[in-house]
């Protein structure tokens, strides 16, 4: 199964070579919920509820109507890109959930996986597709996107800055972008390297790397600087203390519970719960009026 | 879902077939005669467990909508569907539903269904036993129930829960029933495919999730290669609907639940009405069969024993029963009348007492105040209901897993297909009730957030919520049924000092009330991530019931000394005893 990514995507900056060996590598495992990838099977719901959690937010603040984040449509017509799927759990997720699903990988191997497992199940061939690409190709073509999604990609990129930039880029104004990475802290490096990978074992040594991983207020600071080529307005305009505004942009821990084996979404603003696992979520300011 | 080949059309045509007519749906299933049909949750099984599962999920909008639900029953549900009867008679199949499961009945819309009129609630428990009379008595409000006047649960038929499911399944319209069909097999074509499941009538049904709500002998835990460990309990339930007088204006009205512990098995008497009330008698199974072989008047007359009179004279019944059966002809109606009389005689019971049977042959003419110990007991049986004897066998058993995985994946168990439980503690209707209710949580909660209900991801809350929930009230059970199992002298002795000891005790009391199938403070863990822990009252009873371990132990510590006892669990109980009877036989020779 060992795939050599193929020539296209090896001109995309972004994409580092032995990464993309190492996930073909293990791409068979991708829907073995208790192997290789169960973290990222029981991250999941959690993913997909701070999700729904942020659109149900942002359509009050917006019409003040209230919508209920417990029902399915939520992401009824959207156009959403899933960079760096691997076997597609988000993208199958976000499809259930009505939004039209494009998911790429840099790894023809994962694509292949994710699109044999949405073959087996039939409603879901309508609304999601898999492409082997990486999001630096999309950016040539003009579709963008109402939201973005990478998760669990950032820490296994080469140069992260061209990679949220262009991930930026994809999305249309007022659109979305949702991170899901590792904090770069002395904890995290305890847990997803020492004890995941060496002490347990639970996931292959060498899947991170500490020197990738990237800090909370490294993504606010980078979202504070950044301007969209369209529009001059940065994407977080103010801090208070150290979070951003809540319409602007949010970090949200992940806690993992051993006991249930499951995650917790931690509270906004909870001391110390974005010290590994985190969630961030930006969005594209509107068109200038 | 009709079929091209029209062999089945009474089938398709029964007015319990419901369908959605979902545009998104519609478009996105074909239903051509060659490909099976699919959906997205397939429940095997029409019992209580099967139909409260069909009901919980197509009462949730969100879940009806976007789910395709078959329910799959081998027998007729038009006859459960259309039962009825008169208000003064009942089904012998009776469950207690606690204040919990209510609570979720209520919630999905099936309580309004059923027919409250034929449930009654239970306001007391009076357990006692049976050999050394030691006895716990409790009401619903002394042990700080939210709402005590509504009893701590309440007796119901099982049809008449099953008719009320099947009326709000058949309003809701969300769930396909095919019901006169039974699984003929179930297949799966390779590794991470959905169950195939195969019909007697040629019928195929694929699942995303195959949820086995069918019973101890469940096709779908064959399917799923789940084991279980488990014994029978040597032991079978008597069951039957028993008439007698209504209690007196002096008296507390017929709410009170009677529950005896004898060497051979708990009997229970289970109020449904004024005048009628519910029998489950377990016992050992020579003595269950003998039981229901004699006349109903009869066994009436044993039901009255079995409360009132002492053990040797049990004992003596008993053999009575059994010896004159081996001799191929039944005990008549007057031999034991005067065989009781003689028991009551020769214990110089009391005539005008509630421990006479007298009344049974001479009823009072005028009612009179009632004896003062009347309410110790159940009143008098006067006879049993036509052709509502039955018996069913006593099982312990638990699967290893509730949820199936690799070549089994995609399938779960709810009910007795996942436990059978001894009906002392009048749990096993509600411990399955609680696995519905909390799979239908996480099967909705995968729904919301975009998860296959299918998946061992959006399963895995359901069994770590119900496993040793419903193991922990399993074990309870199974322990209390073994310590009052033994007649050994020490053990008795031990056991009725536990009960008095632990009488003290509030946690025991709730453990006891599990009996009743009540739970105080147990609330339902709403949808919250962390999976709400919450402190149920079996984690009382059960803590509850160590301490009754630990009365008994110290009461052996004490007793050691002469009996020399060793430390221990349950286990060095029973081994003591069996050594005292070891040492009492060598001493014979
Ligand atoms: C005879 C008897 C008497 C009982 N009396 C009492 C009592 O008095 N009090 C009490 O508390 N508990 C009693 N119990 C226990 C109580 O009834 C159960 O706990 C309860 O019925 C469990 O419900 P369930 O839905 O899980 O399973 P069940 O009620 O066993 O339902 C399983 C269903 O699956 C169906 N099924 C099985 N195999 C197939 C197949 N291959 N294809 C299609 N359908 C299939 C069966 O037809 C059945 O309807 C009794 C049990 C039995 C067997
Ligand atoms: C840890 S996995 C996460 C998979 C998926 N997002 C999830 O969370 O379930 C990281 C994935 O990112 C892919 N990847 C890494 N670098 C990439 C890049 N520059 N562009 C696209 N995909 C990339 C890898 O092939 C791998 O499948």
């Amino acid at each position: 199964m060992t795939m050599v990514p193929s020539r296209v995507l090896l001109g995309s900056s972004t994409v580092n070579a032995s990464e993309i060996a190492h996930f073909s590598r293990l791409s068979a495992q991708w829907w073995d919920e208790r192997g290789e990838f169960s973290f990222l099977h029981s991250m999941n719901p959690i993913r997909m509820q701070f999700i729904r959690q942020k659109f149900a937010e942002t359509t009050l603040d917006e019409s003040e109507t209230k919508i209920d984040s417990t029902k399915t449509g939520v992401l009824m017509g959207l156009d959403v890109l899933d960079v760096g799927c691997g076997g597609g759990l988000l993208s199958e997720s976000l499809a259930r959930l009505g939004a039209r699903v494009l998911g790429i990988d840099a790894s023809e191997s994962n694509i292949a996986i994710a699109k044999h497992h949405a073959s087996l199940d039939s409603t879901l061939n309508s609304n999601l597709s898999y492409k082997h690409t990486s999001a630096e190709v999309l950016l040539n073509r003009p579709k963008r996107f109402d939201v973005v999604c990478s998760m669990e990609v950032l820490e296994h990129v080469d140069n992260p800055t061209a990679f949220l930039s262009t991930c930026a880029e994809l999305i249309k104004p007022s659109g979305h972008l949702f991170l899901s990475t590792i904090s770069r802290t002395p904890l995290a490096y305890l847990l997803t390297i020492f004890l995941a990978e060496k002490a347990l074992r639970k996931v292959t040594e060498g899947t991170h790397t500490y020197s990738k991983y990237i800090k909370p207020s490294e993504l606010i600071e980078y979202f504070r600087e950044y301007r969209s080529l369209d529009n001059s307005r940065p994407w977080i305009s103010r801090i208070s203390g150290d979070l951003p505004t809540r319409t602007e942009a949010e970090v949200r821990g992940l806690v993992y519970n051993p006991l249930q084996s499951n995650w917790i979404l931690a509270p906004r603003g909870a001391w110390g719960a974005t010290d590994c696992n985190y969630l961030f979520w930006v969005r594209k300011p509107g068109p200038v009026q | 879902m009709w079929r091209a080949t029209g062999t089945r059309t009474s089938h398709c045509s029964s007015h319990l077939r419901v369908f959605t007519h979902h545009s998104r749906k519609r478009c996105r299933y074909s239903t051509s005669a060659s490909k099976p049909d699919e959906y997205d949750v397939v429940i095997v099984g029409g019992g209580p467990a099967g139909l409260a599962l069909a009901s919980a999920l197509g009462s949730k909008q969100a879940l009806r909508e976007t789910l395709r639900i078959a329910l799959v029953e081998a027998s007729d549900l038009s006859k459960v569907h259309d039962w009825s009867t008169s208000p003064n008679t009942f089904s012998n199949r009776v469950s207690s539903l606690t204040n919990v499961s209510q609570a979720f009945l209520r919630d999905i819309g099936a309580w309004n269904e059923v027919d409250r009129e034929r449930t009654a609630p239970i306001e007391e428990m009076q357990v006692w036993d049976g050999i050394s009379d030691a006895r716990i008595s409790f009401s619903a409000s002394e042990i700080g129930l939210e709402h005590s006047e509504k009893g701590m649960a309440r007796l119901t038929e099982n049809l008449n829960l099953q008719r009320g499911l099947l009326r709000l399944l058949h309003k809701i319209q969300g769930v396909h029933i095919v019901d006169k069909s039974k699984v003929h097999s179930i297949t799966s074509t390779g590794p991470g495919t959905w169950p195939l499941v195969h019909l007697d009538n040629n019928q195929t049904l694929k699942a995303r999730l195959l949820v086995g709500a069918d019973g101890l002998n469940s096709p779908v835990r064959t399917f799923a290669q789940i084991s279980s460990f488990g014994w029978a309990y040597d032991t079978q339930g008597v069951v039957a609907t028993m008439h007698h007088p209504p209690r007196s204006v002096f008296e507390n009205p017929n709410t009170t639940a009677y529950q005896r512990f004898l060497p051979t098995g708990p009997i229970a008497f289970l109020p449904l009405s004024p005048t009628m009330s519910s029998l489950v008698w377990s016992t050992k199974t020579p003595i269950a069969a003998a039981l229901k072989a004699c006349e109903p008047s009869v066994l009436a007359r044993m039901i009255n024993a079995a409360f009132r009179l002492p053990e040797v004279s049990l004992q003596y019944l008993y053999n009575r029963i059994l010896e004159s059966q081996s001799l191929g002809k039944l005990i008549t109606d007057s031999e034991m009348r005067d065989e009781i009389r003689w028991r009551e005689q020769s214990h110089a019971v009391d005539p005008n007492s509630a421990y006479s049977s007298s009344a049974f042959d001479a009823p009072p003419t005028t009612p009179g105040i009632p004896p003062s110990d009347s309410q110790m007991i159940p009143p008098l049986v006067t006879s049993l209901q036509n052709g509502s004897v039955a018996s069913f066998p006593l099982r312990f058993n638990h699967t290893e897993a509730y949820i199936g995985e690799g070549k089994g994946a995609r399938t779960v168990l709810v009910g007795d297909a996942a436990h059978t439980i001894h009906p002392m503690a009048g749990q096993g209707l509600n411990l399955g009730l609680g696995d519905v209710e909390c799979l239908a949580r996480c099967i909705e909660d995968a729904v919301v957030s975009g998860g296959d209900v299918g998946s061992y991801t959006a399963l895995l809350p359901y069994t770590q919520e119900r496993y040793f929930a419903n193991h922990k009230v399993m074990t309870a059970c199974d322990k209390l049924h073994k310590l009052y199992s033994f007649t050994a002298e020490p053990i008795v002795w031990a056991r009725s000092m536990g009960l008095e000891v632990v009488n003290e005790f509030d946690s025991v009391k709730a453990a006891l009330m599990m009996t009743a199938g009540s739970n105080p403070r147990m609330h339902r863990s709403s949808t919250n991530i962390n999976g709400g822990v919450s402190r149920t009252v079996f984690d009382v009873a059960a803590a509850g019931l160590q301490k009754v371990d630990a009365a008994n132990s110290a009461v052996r510590a004490i007793r050691s000394g002469i009996l020399g006892f060793a430390a221990g669990g349950l286990q060095a109980i029973a081994k003591a005893a069996s050594d005292a009877r070891e040492k009492d036989a060598n001493k014979m020779d």
